[in-house]
């Protein structure tokens, strides 16, 4: 009795390990969060910035003020647009990374997938408005292929924000696809080409439904990562396309509208929060 | 079932045409670096490497870069001193809800950065109003901020390759008299090395990289590399900015590579 007492005591010891992350997390993160979901309810003032007080206006102000509405409303198109052809692209290829019989080259392969996620935002950015400007690459190429007559305009549309975010999107898609399509076994497939299926009907018919909760993962990241992308509406859209993530550093960083900004981030977390629950309820399926 | 079919081959097509549309333009931007005319033009002129040159010799990306070296040096040492500790805690001392702890110290990679950045800078402000404290602009202000970046990448790794190497040969020093310290510092330590090496190289390209993160918390004369490179992005588009773009590339490319020596990125995503 006295051993496992002494084991109890000794397992706290080890536990306490955990605090210093826990309170830096706690500190520098979730405290924060609580700050801005409070100053999301105060009003601002343009002497005294905040007037202390606790009201619903700064929600109903984003929701039925029509710039806003504007912003919520492109920033939600942008990111479904977005999501839909990040999945379209994913899919084949973490089809295929999964499948791929050689470590070696599944290793390369995933370098080459999380080399431009982690090369950050704005070297990103930098290379698609080096592609896709006015003098850019692309319409060089189409010039000189006598596909345009004139260069056409790419750079500050809503497209090339679409086509920058697809390619910032693509990585997380297929690595989370990629780990799902892993735990489904080949010989299912094969069991369905033994049926004489062919393989686009096996791949609709078998692993499609098997990897459906790493598409729902897959989507629900996608779709929350794009709300969030400031850099890429930044840069590649210009001033005229309005999205969220830049929305709420101009009203906190440049307008000074501490409760407004707040209202507008804690919007986009508590949209991300729920895309994320269920990203993780449909994942934890996999395991059945 | 070998040979390739023609819907094989339209399936190999496919997924190499994706892969290019991601990889083309960092091979553009790398081109673009080497490009004689400061004006771009498609194709170019001739080709010079004096924009590496004149990049360094620009303050504002000097200055950026041994930024972002210092505060992505010590935001991993940072990460390393309170993740590993914590990754021991939560894989060797099972306590009750840890899985809930565990979610709480990745956290930090599911808040969207932005929302984030701008909470933390409002409670720097707020701290500093009531501590007379400065944190916000400031190079502590900037390392917090990214330890924090870095934590979660630190935390999956360690734990990934404590999960991954068995617990027998702990089991074992400890049977043999080995007290706590010792058997973490000559049996876990040695074990766990590669997802060590592995988490410093993913903490430091997090906190390198990061833009979002740092956008309100920089200060003038203390920008990071990425935060100049937006700011210039804004007013000029050249060969500059390419190879400043294409040094970040060679850095962040060299630390995967690197990493994946010691852990097979493969397998851990």
């Amino acid at each position: 009795m006295s051993a496992g007492g002494m084991r109890e005591d000794r397992n706290w010891g080890g536990s306490a390990l955990v605090l210093p992350a826990l309170v830096l997390v706690a500190a520098f993160l979730l405290a924060p969060l609580a700050l801005i979901l409070r100053y999301s309810f105060d009003k601002y003032d343009p002497v005294k910035l905040m007037l202390g007080v606790f009201s619903p206006g700064n929600y109903v102000l984003a929701v039925a003020d029509p710039f806003y509405q504007k912003v919520l409303t492109t920033t939600a198109g942008i990111a479904a647009l977005s999501t839909v052809i990040v999945m379209l692209l994913a899919f084949p290829v973490a089809y295929y990374i999964s499948r791929l019989e050689s470590q070696r080259l599944r290793g390369w392969l995933i370098i080459l997938t999380m080399l431009p996620l982690l090369l950050g935002n704005a070297v990103r950015s930098a290379a698609w408005m080096i592609v896709m400007g006015t003098k850019g690459v692309a319409n060089s190429m189409m010039l000189g292929a006598g596909l345009i007559e004139e260069p056409i305009k790419i750079l500050y549309t809503q497209t090339a924000v679409v086509i920058a975010l697809v390619s910032v999107l693509l990585p997380f898609a297929i690595i989370t696809l990629q780990s799902v399509m892993d735990s489904i076994p080949t010989s299912l497939e094969e069991a369905g080409q033994s049926l004489g299926h062919s393989p686009l009907r096996t791949v609709f018919g078998v692993v499609l439904p098997l990897a459906m909760p790493g598409v729902v993962a897959a989507a629900a990241i996608s779709f929350a990562l794009a709300m969030n992308a400031y850099a890429t509406p930044v840069l590649i859209g210009g001033p005229t396309i309005k999205m969220m993530g830049p929305a709420v550093y101009d009203q906190i960083a440049k307008a000074n509208n501490w409760p407004f900004g707040s209202t507008l981030a804690c919007i986009l977390m508590l949209a991300t929060l729920l895309l994320t629950v269920l990203s993780t309820r449909f994942l934890s399926r996999k395991y059945f | 079932m070998g040979g390739l079919s023609l819907g094989r081959l339209a399936f190999l097509s496919l997924v190499v045409a994706i892969f290019a549309f991601v990889i083309a333009p960092l091979l553009t931007i790398v081109w673009v670096s080497f490009f004689s005319e400061k004006i771009l033009a498609f194709p170019p002129t001739g080709y010079t490497v004096t924009w590496y040159a004149r990049a360094s010799e620009m303050a504002d990306f000097y200055n950026g870069f041994v930024m972002s070296l210092k505060v992505g040096v010590c935001a991993t040492l940072a990460s390393l001193a309170i993740g590993v500790p914590a990754a021991l805690a939560i894989e060797r001392f099972p306590f009750p809800g840890r899985e809930t702890i565990r979610q709480v110290l990745l956290s930090p990679m599911y808040v969207p950065a932005i929302v984030a950045g701008a909470a933390v800078y409002i409670y720097f402000i707020e701290l500093e109003i009531l501590t007379t404290f400065q944190l916000a602009a400031t190079f502590s202000g900037l390392v917090i901020a990214h330890t924090l970046v870095a934590l979660p990448w630190t935390l999956r790794l360690v734990c990934a390759s404590l999960v991954s190497a068995n617990t027998v040969s702990e089991e074992a020093a400890r049977s043999l008299g080995a007290n706590a310290l010792q058997t973490f510092f000559y049996v876990t330590l040695p074990i766990i090395r590669p997802g060590m090496i592995a988490a410093a190289m993913f903490s430091f390209i997090a906190s390198f990289s990061d833009l979002e993160k740092s956008l309100f918390l920089v200060g003038p004369g203390k920008t990071t590399l990425p935060i100049a490179i937006l700011n210039y992005l804004e007013w000029s588009l050249d060969p500059t900015i390419a190879a400043v773009a294409t040094v970040q590339i060679l850095i962040i490319g060299t630390a995967l590579i690197v990493s994946d020596r010691f852990v097979k990125l493969g397998k851990v995503f």
